[in-house]
């Protein structure tokens, strides 16, 4: 019947034909989720997952596909940064525990971790849509951070005190950031310390005087990502090695498991997972 | 209270409701002092390695191998000391206004108000500050990030008033009308009634509404963690970021659990636990005497 | 001299009037504007049929339905395990402590009152830690976050409890004991269903105080996403947690419209606990005055 009404009109049949073309995809698509959530059929209980803030877009996207098509899963997800990630999986707290930097050999070999490392990740410095300033050298980012220099006009912007926002101590992306972008000088205690990747960008989207950083996978158009050295900090730098400030995003756990935690990381290394990490802005590892 | 039931010798059994009774309080008693126990306990390790003093009057730098939590507790005190200085003055004219100037309806209507406010969730608060009051703070300013001593502690006011409000309205209308009266029939004006009979009768009451509302204040974690910025250096103005203990503890919760960071978590419960335990004891103190001081007048 | 002071004393208390009235509508005011927009099922069940959310067959992902439940369940459990402990310390309390005992164990109480929420949390939480090492199945979780909250409000059930038996009349307990009732009995059967007002008052304080506080469970169990929690020993969402951590970390505007949702939502679960109990302890005010007149 409803053939009937669209053949009336040519344009409707347009419209059905491509309706029934989306639908295909759809199906498509969703037949091929599927497939690489096949591994979960029949499992039930909870998976518990907690650490590094940068990994958190992955995880919900990976969790809520997972929950969906099997309702008796529940995956929990909590931030806590990469510190507690790592002490929280060692300790048998959560079952997979995050971190934005590769567990130290001490932390390895005390608590027997078995790394993940399923994607490459930049961490990048971002400043507020509005400033003028867009382009730092590490040497300015330095004095920046160590509070030498206080004044955006001091590299080129306006009049106004720079309001500095860092991570916590427990932090992966402070860590990688501190090593690799500031090379390890001090970090000024002025600076407002915020507990995740997700509240560094809000806070700096809301103050047009702010600097800060955060994963790769976080810029977007809320932030102006600024350019160090030359170099804008993407996906593509990254890649071809020109930028530097980069780190691998490690999911951990105690020794070799099975079950849920096994199949989730499975998932994270599988096409559709890959898609998602991809799609999250970061870059896919291989196994 | 006058003994009506004696003391029973023989129980007619073990499972008697006063021994429930006795059991319940002292499970009670025994989970609050282990509050301090355990907090003892676990922060022991950390005053093994790092001597006491150095922890209370050093600086924050585990970079550098200093844990010392001196700022969180200038932040604290600023914070606190700030939202005191605010919110004293204007829950102290509000009970002025509620009992004895507005006309009662309005009364009625505030005093409701009042009541509505000691109900408002603190993280919302702190939801509406960062959304609103923080950017105010900073262009007003056009210094700093806006969260910093300032907004936090106007938001804290705005917390700790209502509380106060009502314990001054409470000792306000303790005050007996006999009292009002007899300064009425001689002829006093309302400022008379005010600064010669209510203040003073209410004397013991605005200071157990003020010691009450230090409390709160100094216990609240998500105003502080959520507008004040949460710099670990020690503040110089109030513009400044700064930490409190308790936002201390919500942050560095994340870290791992055998560091020296983790630990002075623990340092930081101590303080503030013994910190309210004397404001406790103090209001306790203030009763006792008040009760002393009427018991003797009367006699 | 005195005129100036009168009318002194008349600004300054209109003004504070004015000022607080004036912050708290303003504060209301935004918090509607932004907040009221936001409201719809979507934002309580994210797009999924409600049917299926509310029986578990769908999990719902982006709606707010598995914090409101948590809070619900958290306010809850709290309540069912305070509560006899709150009764309990109370009757004792005002009806059964010596003088000196009395004084010590309410300035024990009055003590718990001030420990700051988040120390009650960290308590919580190494409390779970300590035992983790022995039974590996307790992890921070619904069933701890509970029990913290109710250690949270036990004082103000214990001392709603016992100033609203001690407020009874002497005679009550006189006339009981006259009728040849033990105290036991006097305590079940006249002084509680009197004093039941007050004792629900201190419910009220306690209901509230449960629903709103973050500092607790944000040490010992609540996550950013975890679905409507199964067993006591799963990680659960609970609104107060999702209000601070959308405040810290919207990424877009639309995330930063559900924080202000929630904030909303929980506003008004407050206010409708307070005005259920209240009506709940009108009612009963009422059935005691129709019983005993």
């Amino acid at each position: 019947m409803f053939w009937f009404t669209f053949k009336k009109e040519s344009s409707s049949f347009k419209y059905a034909v491509l309706l029934a073309l989306l639908s295909f995809l759809c199906f498509f698509n969703s037949a091929a989720q599927a497939e690489s959530t096949a591994a979960f059929r029949g499992q039930t209980g909870v998976l518990r997952i907690s650490g590094g803030t940068a990994h958190i877009p992955v995880m919900k996207e990976v969790s809520k596909i997972i929950m969906q098509a099997y309702p008796d899963i529940q995956i929990s997800i909590a931030g806590g940064g990469s510190g507690a990630g790592i002490k929280q999986v060692g300790e048998g707290l959560v079952d997979i525990g995050n971190s934005g930097r590769k567990p130290t050999e001490h932390e390895i070999q005390k608590y027997g971790l078995v790394l993940h490392r399923w994607a490459f990740d930049g961490v990048g410095v971002i400043v507020h849509r509005d400033n003028r300033v867009q382009a730092l050298t590490k040497g300015q980012l330095q004095d920046i951070f160590s509070g030498r220099l206080r004044n955006w006009q001091e590299v080129g912007g306006v009049d106004k005190e720079i309001t500095v926002f860092t991570r916590d101590e427990a932090s992966g992306t402070r860590n990688v950031f501190w090593k690799k972008a500031l090379a390890k000088k001090v970090i000024t205690n002025k600076a407002l310390v915020v507990a995740s990747n997700g509240a560094m960008k809000a806070g700096v989207s809301h103050n047009p005087y702010a600097i800060g950083y955060v994963s790769i996978g976080y810029l977007d158009k809320s932030v102006a990502a600024v350019v160090l050295d030359g170099v804008k900090p993407s996906l593509e730098a990254v890649q071809k090695g020109e930028y530097t400030v980069v780190r691998g995003l490690y999911s951990n756990t105690k020794g070799e498991r099975d079950g849920l935690t096994k199949s989730f990381i499975d998932f994270l290394f599988s096409q559709s997972g890959r898609e998602i990490i991809a799609k999250k802005g970061l870059i896919p590892a291989a196994r | 209270m006058t003994k009506i039931w004696g003391k029973r010798v023989f129980s007619s059994s073990l499972l008697d409701s006063r021994f429930l009774f006795l059991a319940a309080t002292v499970v009670g008693v025994l989970l609050t002092l282990s509050i301090f126990a355990f907090m003892v306990m676990l922060g022991l390790p950390l005053f093994s390695v790092h001597s006491l003093t150095l922890l209370l009057t050093q600086a924050w730098a585990p970079d550098q191998g200093l844990y010392g939590v001196f700022p969180f507790i200038c932040g604290t005190c600023a914070i606190v000391s700030l939202s005191l200085l605010i919110a004293f003055p204007l829950s102290l004219g509000n009970a002025i206004l509620i009992h004895l100037l507005a006309p009662r309806r309005l009364a009625r209507f505030l005093h409701q108000v009042v009541k509505m406010m000691t109900g408002v969730p603190t993280v919302i608060y702190g939801f509406v500050g960062i959304f609103f009051l923080v950017p105010l703070v900073r262009e007003w300013f056009s210094r700093g990030s806006g969260m910093c001593i300032l907004s936090a502690a106007l938001l804290l006011a705005l917390l700790i008033s209502p509380t106060m409000i009502l314990v001054f309205l409470e000792s306000f209308s303790a005050i007996p009308a006999t009292h009002l009266r007899a300064l009425e029939a001689l002829g006093g004006t309302r400022r008379q009634k005010l600064l010669h009979v209510i203040l003073p009768g209410a004397r013991t009451g605005i200071i157990t509404g003020l010691l009450l509302a230090l409390g709160r204040a100094l216990g609240d974690t998500m105003i502080a963690l959520m507008v004040a910025g949460n710099a670990t250096a020690q503040p110089e103005s109030l513009l400044d970021s700064v930490r409190t203990l308790t936002a201390h503890i919500a942050l560095v919760m994340a870290a791992d659990f055998d560091s020296i960071e983790f630990k002075t978590i623990f340092a930081c419960g101590i303080i503030l636990y013994l910190w309210t335990a004397v404001l406790t004891l103090s209001l306790r103190c203030l009763h006792f005497n008040y009760a002393k001081s009427s018991h003797d007048q009367s006699l | 001299m005195t005129r100036v002071f009168d009318f002194l004393l008349y600004v300054f208390a209109w003004l504070c009037g004015l000022i607080l009235v004036g912050a708290f509508g303003t504060f209301m005011v935004f918090l509607l504007t932004q907040g009221l927009p936001a409201l719809g099922f979507d934002l309580i069940f994210g797009g999924t049929a409600i049917g299926d959310a509310l029986l578990l067959k769908r999990v719902v992902s982006d709606g707010l339905l598995p914090a409101i439940i948590g809070t619900l369940l958290l306010i809850f459990l709290a309540l069912v395990t305070a509560l006899p402990f709150g009764l309990g310390a109370g009757i004792y309390l005002a009806e059964y402590a010596g003088k000196r005992s009395k004084s010590f164990f309410s300035l024990i109480f009055d003590l718990l009152a001030g420990v700051p929420s988040i120390v009650i949390g960290l308590f919580g939480f190494s409390l779970t830690i300590y035992l983790h090492k022995r039974f590996t199945f307790l992890t921070p979780c619904l069933l701890i976050s509970a029990l913290a909250l109710a250690l949270l409000v036990l004082p103000y059930l214990i001392r709603s409890t016992q100033t609203a038996l001690e407020e009874l009349p002497t005679t009550l307990r006189l006339t009981s004991a006259a009728l040849g009732a033990d105290q036991a009995t006097t305590i079940r059967f006249v002084l509680l269903p009197q004093a039941a007002a007050g004792i629900f008052s201190g419910i009220i304080l306690a209901i509230g105080r449960a629903a709103e506080d973050t500092a607790v469970i944000m040490l010992t169990g609540v996550v950013v996403s975890a679905g409507i929690p199964r067993s006591l020993f799963n990680s659960y969402e609970a609104l107060p947690f999702y209000i601070y951590y959308m405040a810290s970390q919207f990424s877009n505007q639309q995330e930063l419209q559900q924080g202000f949702g929630a904030a909303l939502i929980l506003l008004s679960l407050c206010a409708l606990l307070f005005t259920l109990a209240w009506l709940i302890r009108k009612k009963v005010t009422a059935r005691l005055l129709y019983h005993h007149h």
